[in-house]
């Protein structure tokens, strides 16, 4: 029975002129922001490896020269494309993906995207998320608000109920009728996404493509149901179709907005000016406020003469410049883990605050899921800028203790280093988290997306009994 | 076998707000009757009908069908009915062929075959070219005769039509009636609404007379002609 109305339901859809067009426009213009994505996301990643590649190089050839300078001369971290990142580009326009990593200093990331952007820009770009997270649901809206209402206005609906055909039924079977027709529209937008990601990306680029589809297949049909069961309650097909698009609104535009506004209320972040001079301060001050670097340097060379029983620091048996750079370095490192921790605790805070809002709007939990299916969330970005910040204190310490190590005393700036040094630091490496951690990170979100799904289907089995007049 | 009719109402009553729409309806039909609701716009004809098809949940009293309460047994109760309104109503894009099969697998559970679907059809009234056509144009007569190829094709027994001919020209009512009169001989009890005094004393085996949700007169059109039948109709319209 299910399948007799679903194919029912199919064959008007697609033999309706309305729909042929909408698949067609909305169809393209998936597939266009697919491609457009993809040919960006390419140019950058070959960019990102071709820079990733001549700085490793220029680290590695460059002359003999101070370790410090070197430390300081530093080198670009670039942050890895992600398989998905041209489906959802996520939070990188805004975090940037470039960090310089130079002696004494923890970089914020550089050259975001959204800094020269205009301000129309906002509205303007498309990303295949944005078209799958807002344009087809209000296609499904457009399809479906009248399955019920507008049967019931043209008395097609007596008709059927007058076969003692019970509702459910009838909800299930026009859900995968109107189901199969968005297949004939999203299946082949699938298909163009697979093969580019595995030209590119492979097998893990698949898994999580497919992770990525089963998000918007639960999202479309929490959306198919959500819009049928307003269509069987509803007086009227535009009535209907009134409430439909203001949940649209609600859901696609509003709520994500206000969750956002509320999630800075709850969780502030300094500006950026504050932060950096928060961060200059306790550099100076130390953490605590009361420790200026002076008083530190005179501490720790009456620790260090008093410890080895000498009276001048070229007596010690390392060079002084070398070491005290170290300490000085962990000393910064410190107030870096402060800051930042305090900063990225923050940034953390608003991402749980904001994903309470999928209480009232599932696309707040889809959105969240999405960005970090793609790699493209604030938690990756975090992760690898870990990464690049552990490495950069490796780097550091392998110069400083060269030269605590290798210099003679007082010679701490005109010791040379060589490509030995160099090279043993090896290259800067990161690892994205694989899409089994992405997921266990996401729990609280797939959490929201289930709840919704059951939420709804509870309330339509509850509905027994179809009015038809 | 105990007298048990096919569709029965018992003292069945619906109230919107202050009006009364059914005031404790009483009537069965037998297989093999035609019973006739005749009465003004509002008397109740529609929702006597609806009650029977679990559209309207009567407040108190029972429809019945076969025995079985429709209120209790929604789904079961539809089993063996086919309901034709005033105009049956079709998916405009799909064809006559189409729409019955919808409506017959939907109604028995199975696919019928094409043949079986266009031998109703062709029994209903139409041709073969018709039945291949979309029914968005179809006239009001050809939804009709869509309507019966659809109790046909489901072997219905009980028949439940509200107005099923007004507004058909009168040789298009009179096909109508022909399919009417050939379902009662295969032992159907068939209610129907209707404003047509003529086609109730032809077709029809018994008349209910209703007013204000109550039903003020039955007899049997064989007892009774067709001034007698006007003249006593419109005496309870003046009361």
């Amino acid at each position: 029975m299910i399948a007799t109305i679903a194919a029912k339901e199919f064959r008007e859809l697609v033999r309706d002129g309305r729909f042929r067009w909408a698949a067609v426009v909305v169809g393209s213009l998936l597939i266009v922001a697919a491609l457009a994505g993809w040919t960006a996301w390419r140019t950058q990643a070959q960019t990102r490896d071709a820079a990733q590649s001549t700085m490793q190089a220029m680290w590695f050839n460059q002359p003999a020269k101070n370790p410090h300078s070197a430390a300081h001369y530093g080198l670009w971290a670039f942050k890895p494309q992600m398989p998905l990142g041209f489906i959802d580009r996520g939070v990188d326009p805004y975090t940037g993906t470039a960090s310089w990593l130079e002696a004494h200093r923890q970089n914020e990331f550089r050259f975001r995207p959204a800094m020269d952007a205009t301000a129309a820009q906002r509205f303007g770009e498309w990303t295949t998320a944005g078209v799958l997270q807002l344009l087809v649901p209000l296609l499904i809206i457009l399809l479906a608000h009248g399955a019920f209402a507008g049967e019931r206005e043209r008395g097609t609906l007596r008709q059927l109920a007058s076969l003692g055909v019970p509702a459910r039924t009838l909800l299930i079977g026009k859900a995968v009728g109107i189901g199969g027709a968005m297949g004939l529209l999203l299946v082949p937008v699938a298909a163009v996404g697979a093969a580019l990601v595995m030209r590119d990306s492979g097998a893990d680029g698949l898994f999580r493509l497919f992770a990525l589809g089963g998000v918007y297949f639960a999202y479309f049909t929490l959306f198919l149901v959500l819009t049928l069961f307003v269509s069987a309650r509803a007086a009227s097909a535009r009535g209907a179709l009134i409430v439909l698009l203001s949940l649209w609104a609600w859901n696609g535009l509003v709520a994500p907005r206000l969750a956002a506004d509320m999630a800075r209320g709850v969780a502030p972040t300094p500006t950026a000016r504050a932060f950096s001079a928060d961060v200059q301060r306790s550099l100076a001050n130390g953490v605590d406020g009361h420790s200026p670097a002076s008083t530190r340097n005179r501490l720790l060379q009456d620790s260090l003469l008093a410890a080895h029983g000498v009276s001048h620091v070229d007596s010690l048996p390392f060079n002084y410049s070398g070491y005290s750079m170290q300490r000085g370095e962990e000393h910064a490192n410190g107030v870096f883990d402060h800051h930042f921790g305090e900063l990225w605790a923050q940034y953390a805070a608003q991402d749980r605050a904001q994903l309470a809002g999928a209480v009232v709007a599932p696309l707040v939990a889809v959105r969240q899921l999405s960005m970090a299916i793609a790699g493209t969330d604030f938690a990756q970005h975090r992760a690898f800028a870990d990464a690049a910040e552990s490495y950069r204190r490796l780097l550091n310490k392998a110069m400083n203790d060269a030269i605590a190590d290798h210099a003679a005393p007082g010679q701490g700036f005109s010791y040379l280093g060589d490509s030995t040094l160099w090279a043993g630091v090896g290259p800067f490496e990161y690892e994205a988290p694989g899409l089994g951690r992405v997921l266990v990170a996401q729990a609280p979100s797939l959490l929201f997306v289930t709840a919704w799904l059951f939420a709804l289907v509870v309330t339509v089995r509850r509905e027994r009994r179809l009015s038809v007049l | 076998m105990a007298y048990s009719p096919l569709l029965e109402a018992r003292g069945l009553t619906k109230r919107y707000g202050d009006t009364v729409a059914l005031d404790a309806l009483d009537l069965g039909v037998n297989s093999g009757e035609v019973y006739c609701l005749l009465g003004a716009n509002g008397a109740g004809k529609s929702t006597a009908i609806n009650c029977f098809l679990d559209f309207v949940r009567p407040d108190t009293g029972s429809a019945l069908i076969g025995g079985s309460v429709v209120a209790d047994d929604p789904i079961g109760t539809k089993q063996r009915l086919a309901y034709i309104p005033e105009t049956v109503m079709l998916y405009g894009n799909l064809s006559a062929v189409e729409n019955l099969e919808y409506f017959a697998t939907l109604a028995t559970g199975t696919r019928p075959a094409r043949p079986d679907l266009l031998k109703h059809l062709i029994t209903a009234g139409l041709t073969e070219v018709q039945a291949d056509q979309r029914v968005g144009g179809f006239s009001k007569g050809m939804r009709q005769k869509v309507g019966i190829a659809i109790a046909l094709a489901k072997g219905a027994d009980v028949l439940l039509l509200d107005e099923p001919t007004s507004g058909l020209d009168p040789k298009a009512s009179n096909e109508f009636h022909g399919l009417l009169g050939m379902l009662r001989a295969h032992g159907a009890a068939v209610l129907m609404a209707t404003h047509d005094l003529f086609r109730a004393k032809e077709s029809g085996t018994r008349v209910g007379i209703m007013k204000r949700g109550r039903k003020v007169a039955e007899l049997r059109t064989d007892e009774i002609g067709h001034a007698d039948l006007e003249q006593l109709y419109l005496q309870h319209m003046h009361d």
